[in-house]
């Protein structure tokens, strides 16, 4: 052996070893040795950052100070608002309460506050008070979408132009819809998808993560949808299937669980609740959890999908476990009252409207 | 001296070489069949046999739409049930038999709504154990149904839930889980066997080879029984090379069902 190769490997060994234990020392592992993942986690803390850059912020990704101090004081309003919703002559369920009780119409709730149905804008709403998120520490980032620098989406391509226009006009938008065809894929309680499972939206937050030797998975608490991420390095499904949450599989790199998914449908946006303009069935979603000392892991998704966006882009945001925070069953296609009443309602209008006409 | 010291070494480097190299890629060894001192049940599952169209011991007959032919017929089976015989209070056996008579109609799988438990193991679709150092998921592939069994200090249910609230413990090798707090709504099977939200299941998993789980549940539900009574049944492991948990929404198969009828109909008289 060459003393030249033997410096060599000597010098892997000393980066192999610094680069395990700088960055295995302070993150839990699991038995068997992986980054340890596990526990129930929730985006709420980045519930309020608009998911697109506001223009006057350009490349700048993090507030300043004053910035900051402001948004502490929001985050600390919504708080106190679910918190104590009777204190709060403002907040948006005790003006529901007083109205219900004093039998007028309730206000109209926030636009795009809910549902982010097919065409809903992405950019995060007012928080309504009646739903109990909010944020328990303000986050820094001045959008959600970190890459490209600007924080905003990348320009659509033609096809995406097309598929964008064709979509506006369909949706929920005004008047009552008459079938269940026309409410979201998230109204209809069959998924949020990939993105829209983890995005903050005003509640549902929650993810728990499940590892055991040579899987990751993940189970989300609305719409209760589960992935299972295998880590043997397999294949991809064929292209023969394409579904809404897709085929993921992962590996670790350091204390970082990258999952790839592939073979998804084209019904879903990377928005809140899978809003937003849908990707195609050629979407690569590459995500990165990364376990950080303490009770955070910091999220990454790169989505890539040439034939609708002109170049690939990032959201990133951590999770964090918070105490006493835990994902419940969410029966949400059981219980589904909502599209019940819509329709419902919409042929009574009908109806109505028939015979004023005298049909 | 130095040459020594370096060949001494060359093993132990290049075994450090190779883990630098291709340890992030290199695919997991096959699964263990014990992990921390337990049987490892993580994998996929499923039952076969017919109990989800009837719990009980059954002959096969036509099923309700003749058009399907033979692969819409009832397949005959054979009983999970301990001695055959639910002890159904008398009131309790006359909803049953009315949920039989209606099972096409009534039976809440037919709307794609969780199957609870002990239904959702033995409905024909695959499930898949992901089995932790502590609590351990449960993800079914029929309406992406999923529930944790927590292994940790006994919770209480905090409401009632398709699925109920799972607390689990080790007997041995047996995982013991003791599923409570059900919203009563779920059937055990398409014949119409039923309970109430005030049911308890406590299921049994062991390990009856490294590819057979025996499952077993003891189901008490003093508003419906007489006495508790058991079912049990073998689970087998899917030994497809990469066989993996798909997606089966069914929502979207039941909307023409559930909402059809509640569309406006220009003409036709509310």
């Amino acid at each position: 052996m060459s003393k030249r190769i033997f410096v060599l490997m000597s010098a892997l060994v000393v980066a192999v070893a610094a680069g395990q234990t700088s960055k295995s020392a302070a993150v839990p592992k699991t038995p068997w040795g992986d980054p340890d993942l596990q526990g129930p986690w929730t985006s709420d803390d980045t519930w309020g950052v608009p998911f697109e850059r506001p223009a006057n912020f350009g490349t700048r990704a993090f507030l300043t100070e004053d910035e900051l101090k402001a948004r502490e004081k929001q985050v600390e309003a919504s708080k106190q608002r679910i918190e104590h919703p009777s204190d709060d002559q403002h907040s948006p369920a005790k003006r529901q309460l007083d109205a219900l009780n004093s039998g007028t119409p309730a206000p109209e709730p926030a636009p795009g506050g809910r549902g982010g149905g097919r065409g809903a804008s992405v950019d995060a709403a007012p928080v309504p008070g009646q739903f109990g998120e909010y944020a328990r520490r303000a986050s820094k980032q001045t959008s959600q979408v970190v890459d490209p620098p600007n924080g905003r989406i990348p320009e659509l391509t033609a096809e995406g132009k097309e598929r964008q226009a064709a979509m506006r006009g369909r949706g929920r938008g005004g008047g009552s819809p008459d079938s269940w065809e026309q409410w979201s894929i998230y109204d209809r309680c069959i998924t949020r998808g990939v993105a829209g499972s983890i995005i903050p939206v005003i509640y549902g937050n929650g993810l728990e993560i499940v590892q055991a030797p040579g899987y990751v998975a993940i189970r989300y608490e609305m719409v209760h949808d589960t992935r299972i991420i295998p880590l043997d390095g397999r294949a991809h499904l064929s292209k023969d299937v394409h579904t809404y949450m897709g085929d993921p599989v992962g590996h670790f790199e350091g204390n970082t669980l990258v999952v790839e998914t592939t073979n998804l449908n084209d019904k879903m946006g990377v928005g809140a609740n899978g809003g937003g303009l849908p990707y195609s069935e050629d979407t690569i979603l590459t995500e990165r959890f990364t376990r950080m000392p303490g009770n955070v892991i910091n999220y990454e998704l790169t989505v890539n999908d040439p034939k609708t966006y002109t170049a690939p882009w990032k959201v990133a945001f951590p999770i964090t476990q918070e105490p006493g925070y835990k994902v419940f069953e969410y029966a949400c296609h059981e219980g589904n009252m909502s599209l019940r009443n819509a329709l419902l309602a919409n042929r009574a209008e009908k109806e109505k409207a028939a015979e004023a006409a005298g049909k | 001296m130095q040459n020594r010291v370096s060949l001494a070494l060359l093993p132990a480097l290049i075994t450090l070489f190779t883990i630098a190299a291709f340890g992030q890629t290199a695919p997991s060894p096959r699964p263990a069949t014990r992990v921390n001192g337990k049987p490892n049940m993580t994998g996929l599952w499923q039952a076969l046999g017919t109990a989800d169209w009837d719990i009980q011991d059954h002959a096969s007959q036509a099923g309700p739409f003749y058009q399907l032919g033979a692969i819409g017929a009832e397949p005959p089976g054979q009983s999970i049930v301990d001695g055959n015989e639910i002890p159904y209070l008398p009131e309790a056996l006359a909803q049953k038999k009315k949920n039989y008579a209606n099972r096409y109609q009534e039976d809440p799988v037919i709307k794609c709504y969780m199957p609870g438990v002990p239904r959702a193991t033995y409905v024909p679709f695959p499930f898949e154990i992901i089995q932790s150092q502590k609590d351990i998921l449960i993800a079914y592939e029929f309406a992406s149904t999923n529930r944790v069994i927590n292994m940790g200090k006994p919770e209480e249910a905090v409401t009632d839930t398709w699925m109920g609230t799972s607390n689990g413990r080790w007997e041995g090798d047996t995982l013991v889980v003791d599923v409570t707090g059900f919203n009563g709504m779920a059937w055990f099977d398409r014949a119409g066997n039923f309970a109430s939200d005030s049911l308890q299941v406590v299921e049994r998993y062991s390990m009856l080879d490294a590819n057979t789980l025996k499952y077993e549940a003891t189901i008490t539900d003093p508003k419906t029984f007489s006495r508790p009574w058991k079912i049990s049944l073998p689970l087998y492991r899917h030994r497809e090379e990469h066989a993996r948990l798909l997606e089966f929404k069914c929502v979207e198969y039941v909307e023409q069902l559930i909402y059809g009828p509640l569309l406006y109909q220009p003409g036709k008289k509310k």
